[in-house]
């Protein structure tokens, strides 16, 4: 008898794609402008007070230069630097804002990255040569360090990337200082809120940003700090037609202590602003407010998604800009999107805000905001009102007598003309703008139906039956071509005739019915 | 000049406490003592039945046994929920009696009763206006008593009641201006009849008000002025009741508008000293009319709940009755392993089941009416937006309201 095979077991280990890893990291970040948020990030965590950033537009890409004060990167650091996912501020709760080991790697899309940073009195010079087209022929680039003496007290580091690939985000034509201010304010550390909760845990850093003339040459470089400051507070209303435009509120800095049903607590630090358009322009906005403002979350103090449904539907969100920062919100690796929104904590989190928020839409000044908005749109209504009354005016004293425009003024005219001798009195009864026959008329003691129109083609365009009507009345007959032509060709199944000289016409449809024509305007002559 | 309190012998209303325009103090009427705000359950004393049952009433029997602290209940003492209960003229022939019933129910005061006579809280006597009004007079299984202000007046006098009001004509929405004047010219000359015929008592009058806004309730002041004269009604009456507002219950801004423009009528008219009674109204409207200075209220909404099976967790939240764990209540019925089993079921007759409940969810709102007032006492008006924002802010429907009366009324947030 054969022996049955014995089982065999064997331990496997899940492969990583190191290059193909790189790549979709890289690839993630979609805007160059991601490049500064990571280095003011960096600069940051490693204690600088400033940190200047240089970007030139070069035919093989972009030159970009980060230089800070901060400690210097030491051997781990700098390996952290060019490693993936190996960050050395593991700790999400320690003060660093970067911890997962991603960001840097934007700058793989680059030809050459040069690192050169002093600790302590030793330099580190770390060089990657074309990182971008290694990674595109499935080659994982590699760097060479060279480790040197520098004197103490000269702590800091530079990088310097040459052509960079950074698509159309950087190109002259739409790199500004202006879009740099607002990217910087809105979207990282430059518009850091942490000041205002954490006054002795926030250090000052000076952010420079030169850019090349032949990107912008409107000034000679930006310079701004890591907090985000509101307009002054202006409570009161302004004079001229946009009285609430400068009015502007703060509100907070709160922190609130926030627990979710399953036990999870977290802080919400929210402080905003409500405020009109002037006052919201005060802010480095250079795009549409529609976009900017409402309420955002945010991590490390730092803005990452709105949440304008925190607001009532019937209060404008762009009235308003909220920060709300839970270090428990979970970012994804380019810090655009928050991951963790299905979670209790979240939920809790979206809850506090919203009643939060609902407070201050009830705030009496907010009403008064909302209020001198009101008043002004009724001035300037007001005021519009005053023109068109004044053109309404000109144009009466210009033609000289009364000419209606409209049926009402066909009816006015009418019974104008009753004032004067020489007509039959025809006097309206009832009158419904809605209806086919829209007038009941009476003359000399007996009830006519009557269809009143402008003009006299009208009844004829609006496809008006003629069955019922005594007589048409209308301020001019209007295009007699019109008319003899529904003459020539017939009308609804009938044959009709015009007879101007005696103001009638006959509609003959089975039988023959003669319909009375008033024209109002012969009457008033 | 706001007259001082108190303007008759009969009732003194001591403002003890004032949280922006809330306001806590005291009652008293002869020797009742009333805190205020406070809610005054509507108890129906007389309900079909004879006094070795209470006089009956169902499930008003079963409240008349907590009242009591009657022994087919367990005893104890639910005195303090029992402070001030309301009960209107109205109600007398709601079960179908027959005259000679009907003539002992008003034979003699409710608390010269012996099955009365361990209560001692403040009897608020409504006269019934809502319903006589409406066309209708008590109406038994054989008799009917054609009710105008005399006839409600000597019912309220043998009653006994510690508060009585006129007889008044409550206005509808549907009511065009023409409309509420006549109502208004009816009502006041209930007053002046009222006023005559009670010449001397010792209950404390309330003057009824309708209207639910300030130019409503100006016109009607305005009446009551020209029928009654200013003087007798400033110096006769001993507090205002707010009426009309039971159809708009559910439209709580409306709730709030009337009540501000009443306190501000009031204080135009320097009747502002008055306590303020709100007829019909309990339950989540109680802390925002609390906010904007109503004094006192009364409703069976407590009852209705338990009638539907619906046990209170909060002024606003209800469970049906089968989903409840007695364990997260503390009150003295829900603490009652006897009552606990009746409200699970376990008992022969649907009123011992329901009975507890409503006791529950009466000691509910009345516990809440004393936090406020507690809230209230303390200094500023923090501790009250705080219990605003812990109770009402937190329901998303109601949450513009309590942000309405904290902005209006309690100072606001920021």
């Amino acid at each position: 008898m054969q022996k049955a095979p014995a089982d065999t077991q064997t331990k496997k280990r899940p492969k990583v794609n190191e290059v193909n890893e790189f790549l979709e990291i890289a690839s993630d970040f979609e805007d160059p402008l991601e490049v500064i948020r990571e280095a003011l990030s960096n600069s940051y965590d490693a204690g600088a007070t400033s940190v200047e950033i240089s970007i030139k537009s070069r035919p093989d890409g972009s030159e970009i230069i980060i230089e800070d004060n901060g400690k210097g990167m030491s051997q781990s650091d700098l390996e952290s630097f060019f490693d993936l996912g190996n960050s050395t501020k593991t700790n999400p709760e320690n003060d660093s804002i970067g911890y997962k080991g991603h960001g840097t790697k934007i700058l793989y899309k680059s030809d050459r990255i040069v690192v050169n940073t002093a600790r302590d009195g030793t330099n580190l010079r770390a060089v990657m040569d074309k990182p971008w087209e290694k990674l595109n022929n499935r080659v994982l680039p590699e760097y060479e360090v060279t480790e040197s003496t520098t004197r103490q007290g000269n702590d800091g580091t530079l990088i310097k990337v040459s052509g960079f690939k950074s698509g159309q985000g950087f190109a002259p034509e739409s790199l500004t200082y202006n879009k740099i201010e607002h990217y910087l304010k809105w979207k990282t550390l430059a518009g850091s809120t942490k000041h205002y909760f954490h006054p002795e845990e926030h250090d000052e850093l000076e952010i420079t940003v030169n850019l090349g003339d032949e990107i912008d040459d409107s000034r000679d470089k930006l310079v701004t700090n890591n907090r985000l400051e509101f307009p002054e507070p202006n409570p009161e209303p302004g004079d001229g037609p946009f009285p609430e435009s400068e009015m502007c509120q703060h509100y907070g800095p709160k922190t609130l202590a926030v627990e979710a049903e399953n036990g999870d607590t977290t802080e919400l630090e929210i402080v905003g602003m409500v405020g009109g358009k002037e006052a919201r322009d005060k802010l480095p906005t250079y795009g549409r407010h529609s976009a900017q403002f409402g309420i955002w979350l945010a991590k490390d103090h730092i803005k990452v998604e709105r949440l304008n449904e925190a607001i009532s539907h019937d209060n404008e969100f762009i009235h308003f800009l909220f920060v709300a920062n839970s270090q428990d919100i979970e970012l994804s690796a380019n810090r655009e999107k928050i991951r963790n929104k299905s979670s209790a904590i979240y939920q809790a989190i979206e809850e506090e805000l919203n009643y939060f928020l609902s407070k201050v839409s009830a705030d009496p000044w907010f009403k008064d905001y909302l209020e001198q908005r009101r008043i002004a749109e009724l001035n300037r209504r007001a005021s519009s009102q005053q023109n068109s009354v004044e053109t309404r005016k000109q144009e009466i004293s210009k033609r000289g007598g009364f000419c209606a425009t409209n049926q009402s003024e066909v009816i006015l005219g009418l019974e104008r003309s009753n004032r004067l001798e020489g007509h039959t009195k025809i006097t309206i009864e009832d009158f419904d703008l809605g209806s086919e026959i829209n007038a009941i008329v009476e003359q000399e003691g007996r009830l006519y139906a009557s269809s009143v129109h402008l003009q006299l083609t009208d009844h004829f365009t609006e496809d008006k039956p003629l069955e019922n009507v005594d007589k048409l009345i209308c301020w001019e007959v209007g295009d007699k071509d019109k008319l003899r032509e529904i003459e020539r060709k017939g009308y609804q199944k009938g044959d009709v005739e015009f007879d101007f000289e005696n103001n009638e016409m006959a509609y003959e449809n089975v039988t023959t019915r003669n319909i009375e024509i008033v024209v109002v305007s012969s009457r008033l002559k | 000049m706001p007259f001082s309190s108190p303007r008759t012998d009969i009732a003194t209303f001591d403002i003890e406490s004032t949280a922006g325009d809330a306001r806590a103090g005291t009652l008293r009427i002869e020797d009742t003592s009333l805190q205020t705000p406070n809610l005054l359950p509507v108890v129906n004393l007389y309900a079909g039945g004879m006094d070795r049952s209470l006089y009956g009433g169902g499930i008003h029997r079963t409240m008349k046994e907590f009242m009591t602290g009657h022994d087919v209940i367990g005893g104890g003492d639910y005195s303090e929920f029992f402070d001030g209960i309301m009960t209107s003229v109205g109600s007398l022939t709601d079960y179908n009696i027959s005259r000679e019933r009907y003539e002992d129910y008003i034979a003699e005061p409710v608390k010269e009763r012996e099955v009365f006579e361990d209560f001692n809280g403040t009897l608020f006597l409504d006269s019934g206006g809502f319903k006589f009004l409406g066309g209708y007079g008590l109406d038994g299984s054989n008799f009917e008593v054609e009710i105008d202000q005399e006839q409600v007046y000597e019912i309220q006098q043998q009653m006994g009641g510690d508060i009585i009001v006129n007889l008044d004509r409550p206005i509808t929405r549907d009511d065009d201006y023409e409309t509420r004047v006549q109502k208004a010219r009816r009502t006041a000359e209930n007053v002046v009849e009222f006023l005559d015929l009670s010449e001397g008592t010792s209950s404390a009058r309330y003057l009824t008000l309708h209207g639910h806004n300030y130019s409503m309730l100006d016109t009607f002041l305005q009446e009551i002025d020209d029928v009654v004269g200013s003087k007798r009604a400033h110096n006769e009456f001993d507090g205002v009741a707010l009426g009309s507002l039971v159809p708009m219950k559910d439209n709580k801004g409306a709730l709030i508008d009337a009540v501000q423009d009443c306190r501000s009528v009031l204080q135009d008219w320097q009747f502002d000293d008055l306590p303020l009674h709100v007829l019909g109204i309990s339950s989540s409207a109680i802390p925002l009319l609390a906010a904007v200075g109503a004094d006192s209220f009364d409703s069976s909404s407590y009852l209705h709940s338990a009638i539907n099976g619906k046990y209170n967790t909060s002024l606003i939240e209800t469970k049906p009755l089968d989903d409840v764990d007695f364990n997260n209540c503390d009150c003295p019925v829900c603490s009652n392993e006897d009552l606990v089993r009746q409200m699970k079921g376990d008992t022969e007759y649907r009123k011992d089941e329901l009975g507890p409940v409503a006791m529950h969810n009466l000691i509910l709102q009345k516990r809440e009416v004393a936090h406020i007032r507690e809230c209230i006492h303390e200094p500023g008006s923090e501790r009250f937006v705080e219990y605003i924002e812990e109770s009402i802010g937190q329901n998303k429907g109601l949450r513009r309201f309590a942000h309405r009366v904290v902005n209006e009324s309690l100072g606001g947030y920021f």
